[in-house]
């Protein structure tokens, strides 16, 4: 109780400012419309192949995509679909569009400065929304790669380290930025946590960790309780485990940095199997590919990398993970880069690496788009080229998948945020 | 189940598991055919079967009816043996030990990690039960987990959870005996004290629902609450410390000296845990032995079998074999294998054998690995011998069990295929394609050119001695037959 109520003092005058934040938020999308003019004044896209990620995975040759304000309007070919008068044409007609590249794991939205608060083994009731800088250098080259949302999350110093957030790259304001809070929660099942302090084993950071969720899940059946009218008792408010129940909701995963067998293997089953709870595998390298029929029987979302392969020194073999991910039947497969572990600009580059270590281009590059889009629950706007859905994409001079690619243009939200031919970053 | 099996077949498996199908569906009636059996509880039978059902040895014996449905394994010529069983093991887990010293609410289950090449180590090595549980290097530890080496997850290995709970009287790495003991007291102590706390509240909860003010003192109070309290009540980090105190949780204790012994007999004594207390003796503690034979207690030696100390008047090294000394005093010892891989000593049955070289009864060295390890576990039911009832965890060795010279031919688990030595790709990798026979040819050709050899250099310096003896060393080296023949020579 005492440990509550101290991080609960520590950070309740940052959660103040959060409210803040939201309400300006809300503010702000509810005046959008009112600041719309009434005559539609949109943009066309005139492209030469358009790969939509959506749910028949249409590619169309010589498309055209209509942005209307941050929503795309309208997807066709150029014979089926008529560019409205007074619509602005971008024509680029030896390019690829291809939806904005998502990096399900990621620290860069933030200042990087406040990665790891170790102050426990868990410490539940941190976010990374209160570290978040638009428009950082590291977003600058995020565009120029062709991302476009990210999910910032905390550091894996230790099993638990906070709330994080899912952030468009396009933006210069918190407000702008944001579009989920909290995107997802982050935990680091072993690793770099082993580190704590004078060195911790597994069974005592399964046994924290499992402590931890276990409060945070009484908290909420005991708020389910009251609000379904089963007692009258009102739980107290507790700000470090009311995030959670969002979580046990199922309204955003848990994101779960987890690598080498026994670990996947502890993650899929007291996360995933005891707990309920929505989890996607991040990282999973080394052997944790070998965890497959275990993640399959869970149908859990699994996002690769950084690292590409694995040298198994028992049987002297080289192993590509996503492949092996894939031939282990994982199907919900994506890849990140745990910017800026490896540049954020190189998501692309690391589905390429993917695929040179035996993994395919087509499920590669839905592994950079749709995959971490539905992993994160936002395949509802973005992660795919749909009417409806956010303008947010890029165009390639070829596939993305292909390294000698570059992306040319990147459009977030409707609005260009990254041009090569006004300034080419790299 | 039979997917997850497949699972490690196809995916974890490392390399020797080769035979999917014996994996994926085990064969709902198998027959041993033909072997030696050495059941370990009864007379050694020439000629024998082993009947197994549903993983579970039905019948052993020289008359053995088949059933027509069951599935004949062909063994003669092979020797059939109880699979062995490992006493006391660390090496499944990430590490051994947590840094926190007394840790009674943790569970080996979290740190078990199924992918350890250990576990293929301990089916070529002919283990089929694994007891996993926390190292020495702590006052009090977790809870521990009897597994056998196959599976995907703990789950799956599991043959017994929650086994039994570690204490170490033996100081923790970095501190003494007085603080090992002064947190041995405090803990219990603070256990009386939760207890006090929890059944005083207990009675005023009890008060508070029928609208009743408390009316008696603390004592009264405590010893109304105490019946009030349910096993649920207790959290985690007491739980097991009142199942140990209450005589319901088999507890291993680690003595490393003589003097380690008594005190630990004493803690056990007074906290309840003595009737189901296993001493994890350290070699010097053969000196406690007049202590050890009064408390009859289960004891688990080893790896180190032979105690060493110089005499600090003489200077003489003066060596003791342990084993033999327990033998003596007629105690029921498991023997454990080391975990320095490089060395002989991780293959139980050399241990076994080392105890028969050192004074002990065979049959004392074979129970030492198989019933007795099963009955200090208390799985004696379902583990440790060949008899109808127990589980079909075997072994066919090629030739016996003590002899030095055998393999692990083929290992059962519950009756499933978990090993087949022909089939072993690391063994491959050492020895060629096929283990057996090519070993067998190799040594053959060896001998034969080793003589040819001989003769040849015999002919050559009969003929060298024959040309005279003029002939200079450095003539003799310029010749290329004598220069493979000197390296050789080397």
């Amino acid at each position: 109780m005492n440990r509550t109520s101290r991080v609960a003092s520590r950070w309740s005058d940052l959660r103040r400012s959060a409210f803040v934040a939201a309400v300006a938020l809300t503010v702000m999308v509810l005046s959008m419309p009112a600041n719309a003019a009434p005559a539609k004044r949109g943009t066309a896209y005139r492209v030469g192949k358009l790969v939509t990620m959506d749910g028949t995975d249409r590619v169309i040759n010589n498309a055209v995509v209509l942005v209307e304000g941050s929503k795309i309007e309208g997807v066709g070919s150029r014979q089926e679909l008529e560019v409205p008068a007074g619509y602005r044409v971008v024509n680029a007609e030896n390019l690829w569009l291809v939806p904005g590249l998502v990096d399900a794991h990621n620290h860069t939205a933030g200042s990087l400065m406040d990665l790891n608060d170790m102050v426990y083994l868990t410490n539940p009731g941190l976010r990374t929304l209160e570290t978040i800088v638009p428009d950082n250098e590291i977003i600058k080259s995020a565009r120029a790669g062709g991302v476009t949302p990210v999910l910032l999350i905390p550091g894996s110093g230790t099993n638990m380290s906070g709330f994080g957030t899912v952030a468009k790259t396009g933006g210069s304001t918190v407000a702008d930025v944001v579009q989920r809070s909290p995107g997802s929660l982050k935990i680091a099942q072993a690793g770099n946590p082993e580190w704590y302090w004078f060195g911790v084993g597994r069974s005592y950071m399964n046994y924290n960790t499992r402590q931890t969720l276990d409060k945070a899940k009484a908290y909420h059946e005991g708020w389910n309780a009251f609000e379904q009218g089963k007692t009258k008792d009102k739980p107290l408010y507790d700000p470090v485990f009311d995030g959670f129940r969002g979580l046990f909701r199922g309204e955003f995963p848990a994101s779960v940095h987890t690598q080498i067998y026994q670990v996947v293997m502890t993650t899929v089953d007291m996360l995933s199997k005891k707990f309920g709870i929505r989890t996607v595998l991040d990282h999973s390298t080394f052997d944790g590919f070998k965890t497959a029929p275990l993640v399959v029987e869970q149908d859990m979302y699994t996002m690769n990398g950084p690292r590409q392969y694995w040298f198994d020194f028992s049987q002297r073999k080289m192993h590509g993970n996503a492949a092996r991910w894939w031939q282990g039947g994982v199907k919900k497969l994506g890849i990140n880069t745990d910017a800026p572990v490896v540049p954020q600009k190189e998501l692309s580059y690391q589905a390429a690496m993917a695929c040179w270590y035996g993994w395919l281009p087509y499920p590669a590059l839905r592994g950079v788009t749709k995959m971490p889009a539905e992993a994160l629950l936002i395949d509802d706007h973005v992660g795919s080229i749909e009417v409806g859905k956010d303008a947010d994409f890029g165009l390639w001079t070829g596939d993305p998948i292909d390294p000698r690619s570059s992306c040319e243009m990147t459009v977030v939200r409707g609005k260009v945020v990254y041009d090569a031919k006004v300034k080419r970053r790299f | 189940m039979r997917t997850t099996f497949l699972g490690v077949a196809v995916l974890l498996a490392t390399p020797f598991i080769v035979a999917t199908p014996s994996w994926a569906v085990p064969p709902v009636k198998l027959a041993l055919q033909g072997g030696k059996i050495i059941p370990v509880v009864g007379k050694v039978i020439d000629k024998g079967t082993v009947l197994i059902e549903h993983g579970k040895i039905t019948a052993v014996g020289a008359d053995v009816e088949i059933p027509y449905d069951a599935m004949v394994v062909d063994v003669s010529g092979k020797v059939v043996m109880p699979g062995m069983i490992d006493a006391h093991s660390q090496r499944g887990m990430d590490v051994s030990n947590e840094n926190a010293p007394v840790t009674p609410f943790l569970n080996v289950y979290d740190s078990i990690d199924p992918s350890k090449l250990y576990f293929e180590d301990a089916l070529r090595d002919g283990i089929t039960s694994i007891h996993i549980t926390h190292g020495h290097n702590t006052v009090i530890g977790g809870l521990s987990r009897l597994i056998h080496p196959i599976g995907m997850t703990p789950e799956e290995m599991t043959q017994a959870a929650d086994v039994a709970l570690k204490i170490s009287v033996a100081p923790k790495r970095g501190s003494d005996r007085m603080v090992q003991f002064a947190t041995l007291r405090e803990t219990f102590l603070e256990l009386d004290d939760y207890l006090e706390k929890l059944a005083e509240k207990k009675y005023e909860e009890s008060l508070e629902e029928k609208d009743e003010k408390i009316d008696v003192g603390p004592e009264e109070a405590q010893k109304r609450g105490k019946e009030l309290i349910k096993f649920e009540d207790y959290d985690d980090k007491h739980a097991n410390l009142i199942k140990l105190t209450r005589g319901e949780l088999t507890t291993f204790v680690y003595c490393d000296r003589a003097g380690d012994v008594g005190r630990a007999i004493a803690l056990a004594k007074k906290h309840g845990f003595f009737d189901r207390m296993v001493f994890v003796l350290g070699t010097h503690c053969y000196k406690a032995i007049a202590e050890l034979k009064k408390a009859e207690r289960p004891v688990v030696l080893g790896p180190e079998l032979v105690h060493r100390e110089r005499d600090s008047l003489t200077g003489k090294l003066v060596e003791t074999f342990v084993p033999k000394v327990f033998a003596d005093a007629r105690l029921r010892f498991s023997l454990l294998p080391s975990p320095n891989t490089s060395l002989a000593e991780r293959y139980l049955n050399y241990q076994a054998a080392r105890c028969v070289r050192g004074g002990v009864s065979r049959s004392r060295a074979l129970k030492a690995i198989t019933l007795y390890p099963a009955k200090a576990l208390g799985m004696d039911k379902k583990l440790g011998s060949l008899e109808a009832g127990k589980l079909a965890n075997i072994v066919v060795l090629s030739g016996d069990p003590l002899d030095f010279s055998t393999w692990v031919e083929q290992v059962y688990i519950k009756g499933i295929k978990a090993y087949e030595r022909s089939e072993d790709v690391r063994l491959k990798q050492l020895f060629g394609d096929d283990p057996a026979e090519v070993s067998e040819e190799a040594n053959g050709d060896a001998d034969k050119k080793a003589e040819e050899k001989t003769n040849g250099k015999a002919d050559e310096k009969a003929g060298d001695a024959a040309a005279g003896s003029d002939k200079t060393d450095a003539t003799t080296k310029d010749t290329p037959a004598d220069k493979g023949e000197s390296d050789s020579n080397n």
